[in-house]
């Protein structure tokens, strides 16, 4: 581990001495566990320390956030900003919004966010994290526009790690929905992102993850939140394109009534690896959860789905529900599931279900029968398969432009 | 339903039968194996194969991954040796058996006589650890069939024993498979010569008696080409209070265009309402669907044992081989189960079914634990699995816990699992037709068991049905 990381922790601020002498603490912690492998049940299909030693060496921490170019900001619907540059939060501007709604700070300290360490990743974040934002939503409010996080990547950043920490809080019976669309070079870098959500009684977080051009990224985010009585938590995972990626929520039911959706459709090409791993703790009764998670695999690609529900035994009437679906186009690709639940409580309706296989032969036999030549076939096929997640989304702007870029993706199969 | 409520069903083959042991030595070692080895008359090569095993399973750790804990076990502590005295010089029938035996075998409600004549089953029956009688042993010897300890197997028939044993579940493969290998006491040994059906179900009883003594049972069953053989197990042990340690080895090997259908009822003794004694069930099952076209089926009923943690697998190596896994797995009180399967598809148009059925009530936990892989190779491959959890009570749990991977874009596997509790729509209709809830839920619950019930040869299939009913009486208030 010390040979693939070659890190200068004096490099990085602390606000004070007890921060630094904490960051040493776990940044040695972390070299004594090294990054996670398959001997980690939550690594279970994945090897991460195997894929980071052989596509990075020397791995330094990235202290530069200078950025003078403009971003290209999306026209497809009026909507609020928040730029980060590297992980760290530059500007917002939220000019469809009442005044002193929504707040926005930067996080610098550490203090502010105590993340719960699952793994050996948690201990690196805590080691070298720059901080984040911390993005509030007042009570009974309900936000005019999304807001669009635009993740911007600088070209420098090649065999850097970049750490970052978040927060999001959605107050009273306010809504909010959050896009965070990454933009990145062709540059070959880790992140390692910790975000912490709240959602209160009576509110509305909508959340959707877009990734706009293939990087060279490779990315983890660990998401770990709670709900009050009565909110909704709803994340769309649209991210493919990125070389790896592995995205771990954790979220905790806590009161009745609460509701938590994942829904996700990726659509995965040469050399790229996804890894969705879910727990969703049922811990009060009458809540619902509800995971659909559909993947198409082409060339090498890899697909991973590791969900868990988790039913307290007080937890009675709870209503969960898995399902994971993959399209495997290619001998080379692969899928891996792991649909789990653990369940305490009678009175419940828990399923899951999970299929893997190739297109329907006889949906191509039916559609080239109508004079539709194979290649098209196939994409229309993908298309509709991929397209049911949109489903889920009312706001027809935005339905439009993600239909538009999962599109886009789907006309580059070859 | 109210938990509080639940009072368990005393254990009813609760007995024990005074017969002397020899006892090896207590605690595992190299003497211990050596004086196994002595005692069975068997030949260098296998004391040798002993020896490797237990060499290996110096380094190896137990594992920990499993859901059910336990307390750690003090292997220096048992006795892996002991026979019935009257084994000494081999019983040629019946009448020379120590009469004590017969009437345990009386009491577990399996008359050997009677079985003979009335069900046509040919018995192994293992007492301890060693094999007492052996009948039907005429009719199956003119087909040119092979049912016998594995014991004397190794005497009689080394070149089979030293092809195929240790060639499905390898001498270093996990912990208590290796302790096994090392120490297995007997069990049976089945070869079906080439376009041969067995003409009746082979069977043996279990029976664990002596106290302190892990059985340690090594089965090993090969169908050569063409053949088919329907093989039963069936367990029911003596109460006790200290926890016992059941690790057997069960082996399968089919040839091409073979069939093996095994099929297991358990009903070892799973302790006290409070969670006292019972047996450890720590088996590692495995069969190899080595030839083309071969097929290996499992289907096992899983009431019994304080703690249950098996997975009986199929290997599908020859191309159009066939794997099946159908399981029931009760538990009440305070048991605990780790239970499913592994399908691994290797050869090209295999395919698998896994049917799992899972009930739990008064403090147990009940798991599903299954691995589906399918190869890269493993061309036009498909997986069916379903695993439905019912619960009694919120004091009980129910989880599945799947594995799939496929790396192959022409296989298909699907795989569905519910949990939920007993419809009450369902007993209400029932209760006014007259049954009592109690009559009610035994009809449901076989109902929800029936795809697995039907897959039991005729001779346990009524067992089951009323063990299933057993195990679940006074579970709901």
């Amino acid at each position: 581990m010390e040979q693939l990381f070659n890190i200068d922790l004096k490099r990085i601020p602390s606000s004070d001495e007890k921060e630094a002498a904490d960051r040493k603490k776990n940044f040695e912690l972390f070299l004594k566990g090294g990054l996670p492998n398959k001997k980690d049940e939550n690594w279970k299909f994945s090897d991460l320390n195997l894929i980071i030693s052989k596509n990075f060496k020397n791995v330094t921490n990235n202290d530069e956030y200078k950025f003078d170019e403009k971003i290209k900001l999306i026209n497809d619907f009026e909507h609020n900003k928040i730029i980060l540059v590297n992980g760290l939060f530059k500007s917002s501007d939220f000019q469809f919004e009442e005044r002193g709604k929504i707040k926005i700070e930067s996080l610098r300290s550490l203090k502010s966010f105590d993340n719960e360490l699952k793994n050996n990743l948690g201990y690196l974040n805590k080691a070298l994290s720059i901080g984040g934002f911390n993005l509030e939503v007042q009570k009974d409010y309900k936000c005019n526009k999304p807001i669009i996080i635009y993740n911007y990547f600088t070209a420098n950043l090649n065999n850097k790690i970049i750490n970052n920490s978040n927060k999001i809080k959605v107050g009273q019976n306010s809504e909010l929905t959050l896009i965070e669309y990454n933009i990145c070079g062709k540059s070959k870098f880790i992140t390692n992102t910790y975000e912490k959500i709240d959602i209160d009684k009576g509110a509305v977080l909508k959340n959707i993850n877009l990734q706009k051009t293939k990087s060279n990224g490779y990315f983890y985010k660990n998401i770990s939140g709670k709900q009050d009585y009565n909110s909704s938590y709803q994340n769309f995972i649209l991210s493919s394109g990125l070389k790896f990626n592995k995205i771990e929520i954790d979220m905790n039911l806590e009161k009745e009534k609460s509701s938590c959706y994942f829904l996700s459709g990726l659509n995965l090409s040469k050399d790229e690896h996804q890894e969705i791993k879910t727990q969703i703790n049922h811990l009060a009764p009458n809540c619902k959860s509800y995971q659909k998670i559909k993947n198409v695999l082409e060339s090498d690609s890899k697909g991973v789905y590791q969900g868990k529900i988790f039913v307290k035994d007080i937890a009675q009437k709870t209503d969960a529900y898995q399902l994971s679906k993959a399209l495997i186009l290619n001998d080379q690709a692969e899928f891996n599931a792991k649909p789990e639940l653990e369940i305490y409580a009678d009175d419940v309706k828990c399923s899951h279900g999970s299929t893997s296989g190739s297109i329907d032969e006889e949906a191509i036999h039916y559609l080239m029968t109508r004079g539709i030549e194979l290649k098209t076939a196939k994409k229309l096929l993908i298309k509709g398969f991929l397209n049911e997640i949109f489903d889920n989304i009312p706001e027809e702007e935005i339905r439009t432009f993600l239909e538009k870029s999962i599109a886009i993706q789907i006309d580059e199969i070859r | 339903m109210k938990s509080e409520q639940l009072k368990s069903q005393e254990y009813k083959y609760g007995f024990t039968t005074d017969i002397e042991n020899i006892k090896a030595p207590k605690g595992l070692s190299e003497e211990t194996i050596r004086f196994i080895s002595k005692i069975k008359k068997e030949p260098k090569w296998m004391l040798d194969w002993r020896l490797k095993a237990y060499k290996r399973l110096k380094v190896l750790k137990e594992p920990k991954w499993q859901k059910p804990k336990y307390p750690k076990i003090n292997y220096q502590d048992l006795y892996y040796y002991s026979a019935p005295k009257s084994m000494k010089d081999k019983p040629k029938s019946l009448d020379d058996v120590d009469p004590k035996l017969i009437e345990t075998y009386n009491k577990l409600g399996i008359p050997l006589n009677e079985q003979k004549k009335l069900s046509g089953v040919a018995v192994d029956a293992v007492f301890d650890s060693v094999s007492v009688a052996t009948t039907f042993k005429g009719e199956l010897d003119k087909k040119g069939i092979i049912f016998c300890p594995i014991s004397e197997a190794i005497q009689k028939h080394p070149d089979l024993v030293k092809k195929y044993l240790g060639s499905v579940i390898p001498i270093s493969d996990h912990y208590f498979a290796t302790l096994n290998s090392a120490v297995f006491t007997d069990g049976s040994f089945v070869y079906i010569p080439p376009n041969t059906r067995c003409p009746m179900e082979l069977s043996t009883y279990f029976r664990i008696n002596a106290s302190e003594t892990g059985q340690f049972e090594r089965t090993l069953i090969i169908a050569d080409k063409g053949s088919y053989v329907s093989y039963l197990e069936g367990c029911t042990a003596p109460m006790r209070d200290e926890n016992q340690l059941h690790a057997a080895n069960v082996e399968l090997v089919a040839l091409d265009d073979a069939e093996i259908k095994y099929s297991t009822v358990q009903n070892w003794y799973p302790g006290d309402k409070n969670g006292v004694g019972g047996i450890y069930n720590f088996v590692t099952k495995r069969g190899a669907c080595r030839g083309r076209n071969s097929k290996i089926s499992w289907t096992q009923v899983e009431t019994g044992s304080a703690i249950t943690w098996k997975y009986p697998s199929c290997i599908l190596q020859g191309d159009n081989s066939v794997g099946e896994f159908y399981s029931i797995a009760i538990t009440n009180n305070h048991q605990k189960a780790d239970t499913g399967t592994k399908m691994i598809h290797l050869g090209k148009n295999t395919k698998s079914k896994i049917i799992s059925k899972g009930i739990s009530a008064g403090q147990a936990d009940n798991t599903y634990r299954g691995l589906v892989d399918i190869g890269a190779k493993a061309k036009n491959s498909r997986n069916y699995t379903q695993c439905d959890s019912l619960l009694m009570g919120n004091k009980c749990g129910a989880h599945t816990v799947p594995y799939i991977r496929n790396k192959n874009g022409s296989s298909t596997v699907e795989h569905e699992a519910t949990t939920s509790k007993i419809n009450e729509d369902q007993l209400f209709y029932c209760n006014q037709r007259g049954l009592n809830q109690e009559e009610a839920i035994s009809l449901i619950v076989n109902g929800f068991c029936k795809e697995v019930l039907q897959q039991l040869p005729m001779e346990f299939a009524v067992e089951a049905q009323k063990l299933v009913s057993i195990s679940l009486e006074g579970s709901v208030g």
